[in-house]
């Protein structure tokens, strides 16, 4: 039979500085596990959420994001031309628009530089996209003109971007039209229509074609089909696989560096558990006699004092949460795969909460392993005359 | 019919500064179940062993400690607790309560180690404080109690699973006179109408001459027994 809970979950709140000290350390231990865990989320989220499985991006074989794409003009045309699973509008043009992407050095508001994504895009980009990309401010761009729009997680980030402002582009000046929301990494990119792009930067190549393709279409076969054609070979993926392995690495990146900080700062979580849980048994010496006398067994005693340190830990893992929740959707900004600023939110998700708690149990377990095996043996008699 | 307590032969030994120190030495006592006893005996004598052998708290060198048919010198250190769980009960100086539990809750840590349901511990802890006259402080912590109220509420815990021995070391050692007779005044009718069998380790003649029996020990061997029933002297 085990020591009741209530003894354990009383005596916590007895010695309470002693207790506030443990979840303090434990907490600020799970509070950065929690956050790196919420900045990964966030990423990964960012992109994945936003990923359709109803369009398919054509990248030139062998590359593995935009930025490492090409794809010339012609290629370009043969896909949206001759690709016939690609959709179609009621006159007929194909629903597939050639982009190009560049990262520019622009200026933060915070002071230096940073990469951000220009994306060339053509008129059917915005019917592709559909009602996943909106214009907040201002208006939108105009085939063959010097105009760009601003994804609006930018505003914030990103000097002399509102509606009206110039922008400067090896030797073309833009103007600043409209700003535009849309899911995911979109809302980080500044837009402007492809030919003038192409060539105020002086690129005469293409990144990817993005069409839309009815659901459930089978592009591995899409790409088998070109592999022999020594016209173009593409590689094709749903936007939604192309967008998760975008994120992976960078994600992993996240969940890595959070470990790394969670194993160091547990390592000292552990310390200070085992040390507070050390205190209380030497606090209540004489209380593990009175338990032993009356018949409890050494595994109850062990059991009792090893439960105690994990709920110390769940205690610790909750305040470490409380810490990480009043950030939720605050955004943030890091450079992804393809080099470019991105803006991404905070999201503190419930498997993150519970593994955040479940890291802090572990903490007070490991913590609690040491002082509860050492409370166990204890004969009554010396624990009795201890106290 | 009440567990006799066999000693036989029982040495006991401690080492304390790298010097051994036999606290018992070869000791030999038969004390009869349902009697109440009283442990006497000058400082460094064995009461205090002698006790915590008889309890199972301790173990022999050598010799055996019998209580009923158990030789406790058999079981091992689980089975030593499972045998007091169910046999014995403590009553120390200190009080000795849980901090944290209410006089309810500390009688009822011994009713957990026992086949009862939930309102039938409850029903049994109300019934024990209600015999050392505490039923209407159950619900309070040791430290809203005062000294003779918190023994008694640690007497309660000691006799809650009905044992037939009652192990009591210095009980009203840090209780004023008044407080200690009524403490003994229970020791004794929990003796006479229970027929608890009592090993009180106490200094203090007036605390043992409640008992029936007292026992002197001495340099750890039996000195004499006297019969406070055989005498005038003993308050009955």
């Amino acid at each position: 039979m085990l020591v009741p809970l209530r003894y354990n979950l009383r005596s916590l709140f007895v010695r309470a500085s002693a207790t506030l000290l443990t979840v303090c350390a434990i907490g600020a231990t799970v509070a950065v596990l929690a956050g790196m865990l919420s900045l990964q989320q966030g990423f990964a989220v960012l992109f994945q959420e936003r990923g359709r499985d109803d369009l398919a991006v054509f990248l030139r074989k062998g590359a593995t994001s935009e930025g490492e794409s090409g794809l010339t003009r012609e290629q370009c045309e043969i896909l949206a031309k001759e690709v016939p699973e690609i959709a179609r509008t009621t006159d007929g043009q194909p629903l597939a628009s050639a982009e190009l992407f560049l990262a520019v050095r622009l200026r933060k508001f915070d002071g230096g530089e940073t990469n951000v994504a220009i994306r060339g895009v053509q008129p059917a980009s915005f019917a592709i996209h559909g009602d996943d990309l909106r214009i907040v401010a201002g208006e939108n761009i105009r085939p063959g003109q010097d105009e760009l729009i601003v994804g609006q997680g930018l505003l914030g980030r990103i000097a002399d971007c509102r509606v009206g402002d110039t922008l400067r582009i090896n030797t073309v000046t833009f103007r600043i039209v409209g700003t535009f929301t849309g899911k995911g990494g979109y809302q980080s990119e500044i837009w402007g229509d492809l030919e003038r792009l192409a060539a105020a930067l002086q690129r005469p190549v293409r990144s990817r074609v993005l069409a839309k393709v009815a659901p459930g279409t089978d592009l591995a076969a899409v790409q088998e089909r070109y592999t022999a054609d020594l016209r173009v070979q593409p590689r094709v993926e749903s936007e939604r696989e192309y967008l998760a392995s975008q994120t992976g690495d960078l994600s992993q990146r996240f969940t890595l560096l959070g470990g790394f900080l969670a194993l160091i700062m547990g390592i000292g979580a552990v310390f200070t558990g085992t040390n507070s849980m050390l205190g209380t048994i030497g606090a209540r010496t004489h209380e593990i006699g009175i338990l032993k006398a009356i018949g409890y067994r050494p595994f109850a005693i062990f059991a009792a004092f090893l439960l105690e340190a994990v709920l110390l830990g769940l205690l610790g893992g909750a305040a470490g949460c409380l810490l990480v929740l009043p950030f939720q959707g605050a955004e943030t900004g890091t450079m992804n795969q393809t080099f470019s600023e991105v803006t991404f939110a905070f999201r503190t998700t419930l498997p993150v909460l519970v593994e955040a708690i479940g890291f802090a149990g572990l903490l007070g377990l490991v913590g609690g392993l040491l002082p509860a095996w050492r409370a166990a043996r204890m004969t009554p008699t010396q624990a009795l005359r201890r106290g | 019919m009440a567990s006799a307590i066999t000693i036989q032969s029982v040495t006991k030994t401690y080492t304390r500064g790298g010097e051994s120190l036999r606290v018992l030495d070869e000791l030999d006592l038969t004390m009869d179940g349902g009697t109440f006893y009283a442990l006497m005996g000058p400082s460094g004598s064995g009461k205090t062993t002698l006790l915590n052998l008889v309890g199972g708290l301790d173990q022999a060198d050598s010799g055996s400690v019998r209580i009923g048919d158990v030789d406790l010198g058999e079981l091992s250190s689980s089975e030593l607790a499972g045998w007091r769980a169910a046999n014995v009960g403590f009553v120390f100086q200190g009080f000795n309560l849980l901090p944290v539990l209410t006089a309810r809750e500390n009688v009822e840590l011994p009713l957990l180690l026992a086949p009862l349901s939930r309102a039938q511990r409850r029903a049994q802890a109300e019934r024990v404080l209600e015999l050392v006259g505490l039923k209407d402080r159950m619900d309070h912590k040791p430290r809203e109690l005062s000294g003779g109220q918190e023994q008694r509420v640690a007497i309660a815990r000691a006799i809650a699973t009905d044992p037939q021995v009652l192990l009591a070391d210095e009980p009203t050692g840090d209780l004023d006179r008044t407080t200690a007779d009524s403490v003994l005044d229970l020791l004794q009718r929990l003796n006479r109408e229970l027929q608890k069998t009592i090993l009180m380790v106490t200094h203090d003649p007036q605390a043992a001459s409640y008992s029936d029996k007292v026992i002197h020990l001495d340099k750890g061997k039996l000195g004499r027994i006297d019969d406070n029933r055989a005498a005038s002297g003993g308050r009955k």
